[in-house]
């Protein structure tokens, strides 16, 4: 056990993988990064069943669940930056979410989750003697939240649930850009000097929100014979990141920093979301999640010519997908038993003139006869920028999704 | 297909494609130049003439000092060093002999101080050490206990020496005699090895000591203070750690004789420097010399240089936009006035105060060995050599200095004098044994060490020498910073013109010379 909470927080120190946006708040993972969202493009969460567990977007689904489940998330992801003949690749694993619900019968259902909400995550060396090149760039930055959620179907509409959450925000960002000297501008006799010394352009600080102690999420579910329906709104508020930035010379050898709070307004969000039962196992959904932006984010900036600002732009998410579920019966074949989905999205990113364009195919792995499942998607796509700043990505990743699913509080064969 | 293979068919598939993500050389360089920032930093450096320090002041260590491998005493550089043994005289064994001191007409004493042998036989070492052939005056005192119970005896092992050495600052003896003392320390050559005539020093102590003595035949403490302040020498033997100094009572009569190992012994140094405005540091004593600096100066340099306010009054008025990689502020040196036992050129340590904790410390510079210079020049932190400038990095001190300047503070820093330098060009700067290098024998010519010679780059010994800094006080400092900015290309286009248009401006009649080092890529 000790042996797998290491391996979970070791990964957990990871992020995902675009460099679009590290200096602002970093890469959103939508959905709370499940394996099973995004086999189905990050739709779907209106879609109930006894084990969908805690969907971030809308907290009023879980009343529907019945059994308990625990869900840990993982991501490998491979991402290219390239503008005009340049390119560098980098790879990530992180782990985007832990969900727990615990479904209680009349009394509703009660969940939590510890999702990495914004990521930024960077590390890189470049040497080149020849170009004077000596750099190692370093971005750490997760806005992790913790939410406690709560969901009950209506007692007089049993079709009808009601959910609410509270987004409790922590994190940290830490940027380090360590250089080597270049002394080609001073006089030969100047260079030993600083000729072996490598300092350290170092900004680190703590995420917070704002005069509040969190941020909530409020949502109503509809769960139809055929459709099923969400509408969730979740609450506007100011994350607070206060930052100390420093030289360094080594761990030991620096100054002492200028401290900033930059604060960055994350809007609204309003979302809803439909699933539709063709078949007795086959689903299609579609969902949209819409926050308009009015504010820039201030971003960390602080040296050399990095950029202040980061334009923002309304900020939304179209996906639509597809699942076949699996079959509940032990005796049927393993395939049938199998989960399949599919699915496509179209995200406008926070950062302006930033669009996303992904599909994704996935299947569920059932393991054993207590419903434990293997969440599998497959994941590709590509960021487009129009800006100088940014570049454009091309992506791919594996997530992999554990669903641990129990039934407690119940007796034996009920 | 296996459940296995349906998922490592993906995985496989992914690792491939992974390949497939490649990066070209000089994309990161691209993209962090994209992103506004260097792939390296840029060296400037800025050098501010003429720096005058607001106040200067020596701070003297006189403690007194624990003994343990090795002590010395005598004098030499403006420094007298006396010595004090604490003996403990049990006359409660070998009574005969007691009884037979007291009844005797004549008692003598004297000290036995084995001499520190590989010191004075040295090889590297230049000339001057030996011969030494003195007749000094020798003043001893002494303070001797009234009866002692064998369990005050016991406890007499005890006592902390911090404690007794605090008690030395106050000595009161209860009678002193002066005598003189006739010195001589010469090597002798037999066959392949070079040894002393005679290692151990013997010093005739004055008759009234003995015949206090044997006045009373009962257990007693003895703490014994020799000083010699005209002495021109001082005199190195062995501690208790080593070869314990001895108290030697003899019979004169019956030749008989009785010997005390000392218990502790410590050494109390004395400052007998006649100028008292001079700004001396005597080497060999923890003395240091705090040298204080203004602050506007500096910070007018900065603000031409940079075209922007110093101090940085923003915020918190933490100023982390440039930062020092390297500061070194270079006296003018003036070795006549200074004086040194042993003719080696000692090396300066110094450092500066620097914030920590929200107090503030002390903070020792680490000397960055400029390799060039060195081999040409030999070490620029040297005094007793040839030059007349003494170079001190200042890295740490300037760095914080100019990190917190906004709360008006000056730049203060220490120095001291450190260890005398037996290879001054080497710009190893290690107290590593060396093989095969040069040094310069007693007749100060070049002489290269044999196979088996081993040179240490240190001379392994305290060199007690007096060095007269006054000249700070008088003479400017220059300072020379070699600095890295966070400041962005735009006003560092500002500051290029304005540099490549007056490479040095005047200001208020000091000059400040600039020189800048913007990226060639």
């Amino acid at each position: 056990m000790k042996k797998f909470i290491s391996a979970l927080l070791c990964v957990s120190s990871f992020s995902f993988a675009s460099m679009i946006g590290l200096d602002a708040i970093g890469q959103e993972q939508i959905a709370g990064g499940s394996a099973a969202m995004a086999g189905r493009g990050f739709a779907g969460n209106a879609k109930t069943g006894d084990t969908e567990g805690i969907s971030t977007v809308n907290p009023a689904r879980q009343a529907f669940d019945t059994k308990v489940s625990l869900n840990l998330n993982f991501l490998l992801d491979v991402s290219t930056a390239d503008r005009s003949n340049s390119h560098f690749t980098k790879t990530d694993i992180s782990m985007p979410s832990m969900n727990l619900t615990f479904p209680m019968g009349d009394f509703g259902t009660f969940g939590v989750s510890l999702w990495q909400h914004y990521s930024a995550s960077m590390r890189e060396t470049l040497e080149d003697e020849k170009e004077q090149w000596n750099a190692e760039i370093e971005y750490q930055s997760s806005i992790y939240e913790l939410v406690p959620t709560y969901a009950i179907r209506l007692p007089f509409l049993r079709m009808v649930s009601l959910g609410a959450s509270a987004h409790f925000v922590m994190g940290s960002f830490t940027r380090r850009l360590t250089l080597g000297a270049d002394n080609s501008g001073i006089a030969k006799e100047d260079a030993w000097a600083t000729s072996d010394v490598d300092l350290s352009d170092y900004v680190h600080g703590d995420w917070d929100i704002k005069h509040h102690p969190a941020y909530y999420s409020f949502a109503v579910q509809y769960r139809g014979r055929m459709a099923s329906y969400f509408f969730s709104f979740t609450t506007p508020y100011t994350l607070s990141n206060t930052l100390d930035y420093n030289f360094r010379f080594s761990e030991l050898d620096t100054l002492a920093p200028t401290r900033k709070t930059r604060e960055i307004r994350i809007p609204a969000m309003l979302a809803t979301g439909v699933n539709y039962r063709i078949n007795k196992r086959h689903n299609v959904m579609a969902d949209v999640a819409w926050r308009a932006w009015n504010r820039d984010i201030d971003n960390v900036a602080g040296s050399w010519n990095m950029t202040q600002m980061t334009k923002t732009q309304n900020d939304f998410n179209i996906s639509v997908g597809y699942q076949r579920d699996g079959s509940d019966v032990f005796y049927d074949s393993y395939w049938d038993r199998m989960t399949y989905r599919a699915g496509a999205w179209y995200k406008n990113w926070y950062v302006e003139d930033v669009s996303e364009i992904g599909g994704a195919v996935g299947a569920g792995f059932p393991l054993g006869r207590r419903g434990t499942t293997l969440d599998l998607s497959i994941q590709g796509g590509v960021r487009l920028t129009d800006d100088d700043h940014n570049w454009s990505e091309s992506f791919i990743g594996i997530r992999l999704g554990l669903v641990g699913v129990g039934s407690w509080g119940k007796a034996r064969g009920q | 297909m296996n459940k296995k293979k349906f998922i490592l068919f993906p995985l496989l598939a992914l690792f491939l494609s992974s390949c497939l993500f490649d990066t070209d050389d000089d994309g990161l360089s691209n993209w962090l130049s994209d992103q506004g920032m260097p792939s390296s930093y840029d060296v400037q450096t800025v050098t501010v003439p003429d720096l005058k320090p607001v106040s200067a002041k020596v701070f003297e260590n006189l403690r007194p000092k624990s003994i343990y491998s090795s002590g010395i005493f005598g004098a030499t550089s403006g420094m007298s060093h006396d010595v004090v043994f604490d003996f403990v005289i049990d006359t409660t064994v070998y009574t005969s002999f007691w009884t037979g001191l007291k009844k005797a007409d004549s008692a003598k004493s004297f000290l036995q101080l084995r001499l520190v042998d590989s010191y004075y036989l040295f090889k590297p070492a230049p000339s001057g050490i030996l011969p030494v052939e003195d007749d000094i005056e020798l003043n001893v005192s002494w303070i001797l206990s009234d009866k002692l119970t064998g369990q005050e005896i016991n406890d007499l092992a005890s006592i902390n020496d911090s404690a007794w050495q605090y008690g030395l600052t106050s000595w009161k003896a209860k009678k002193s005699a002066d005598t003189t003392a006739s010195i001589s320390i010469k090597a002798v050559t037999s066959s392949k090895t070079v040894s002393l005539a005679d290692t151990l020093l013997e010093l005739n102590l004055p008759s009234a000591l003995v015949n206090d003595i044997r006045k009373k035949t009962c257990s007693r403490r003895l703490q014994l203070r020799l000083s010699a302040p005209e002495a021109p020498h001082v005199y190195r033997f062995y501690g208790p750690e080593v070869f314990s100094p001895r108290l030697v009572v003899q019979n004169s009569e019956t030749g008989d004789f009785l010997r005390f190992n000392t218990v502790r012994a410590a050494v109390i140094p004395k400052n007998q420097e006649e100028c008292k405005d001079c700004l001396v540091l005597h080497g060999g004593s923890l003395d240091s010399l705090e040298v204080e600096f203004p602050s506007k100066p500096i910070m007018k340099a900065l603000s031409e240089f940079y075209g922007d306010e110093f101090p940085y009054n923003v915020g918190d008025s933490n100023d982390v936009r440039q930062a020092v990689v390297m500061a070194e502020l270079t006296f003018y040196r003036d070795d006549t006035k200074g004086e040194s036992e042993i003719d080696l050129p000692i090396m300066v340590r110094n450092g500066s105060y620097v914030d920590s904790a929200e107090s503030v410390v002390f903070r020792a510079e680490n000397y960055i060995p400029d390799r060039l210079r060195i081999n040409e020049h030999g070490h620029p932190n040297m005094v007793f050599y040839e030059g007349d400038s003494l170079a001190l990095q200042v890295t740490a001190g300037m760095r914080n200095f100019i990190n917190k300047a906004s709360d008006g503070r000056s730049f203060r820093m220490l120095m001291r004098l450190e260890r005398s330098v037996l290879l001054p060009s080497d710009s190893s700067y290690s107290v590593l044994i060396r093989q095969d290098t040069t040094f310069k024998d007693e007749d100060k010519k070049e002489v290269k060490s044999i196979r088996t010679d081993t040179i240490p780059v240190f001379f392994p010994y305290t060199n007690y020498a007096r060095y007269d800094f006054s000249t700070i006080k008088n003479k400017p400092a220059t300072l020379k910073l070699w600095l890295a900015s966070k400041r962005g290309e735009n006003t560092d286009k500002k500051k290029i013109v304005k540099i490549d248009t007056a490479k040095s401006v005047k200001t208020e009649g000091k000059k400040v010379t600039t020189s800048t080092a913007r990226g060639g890529k």
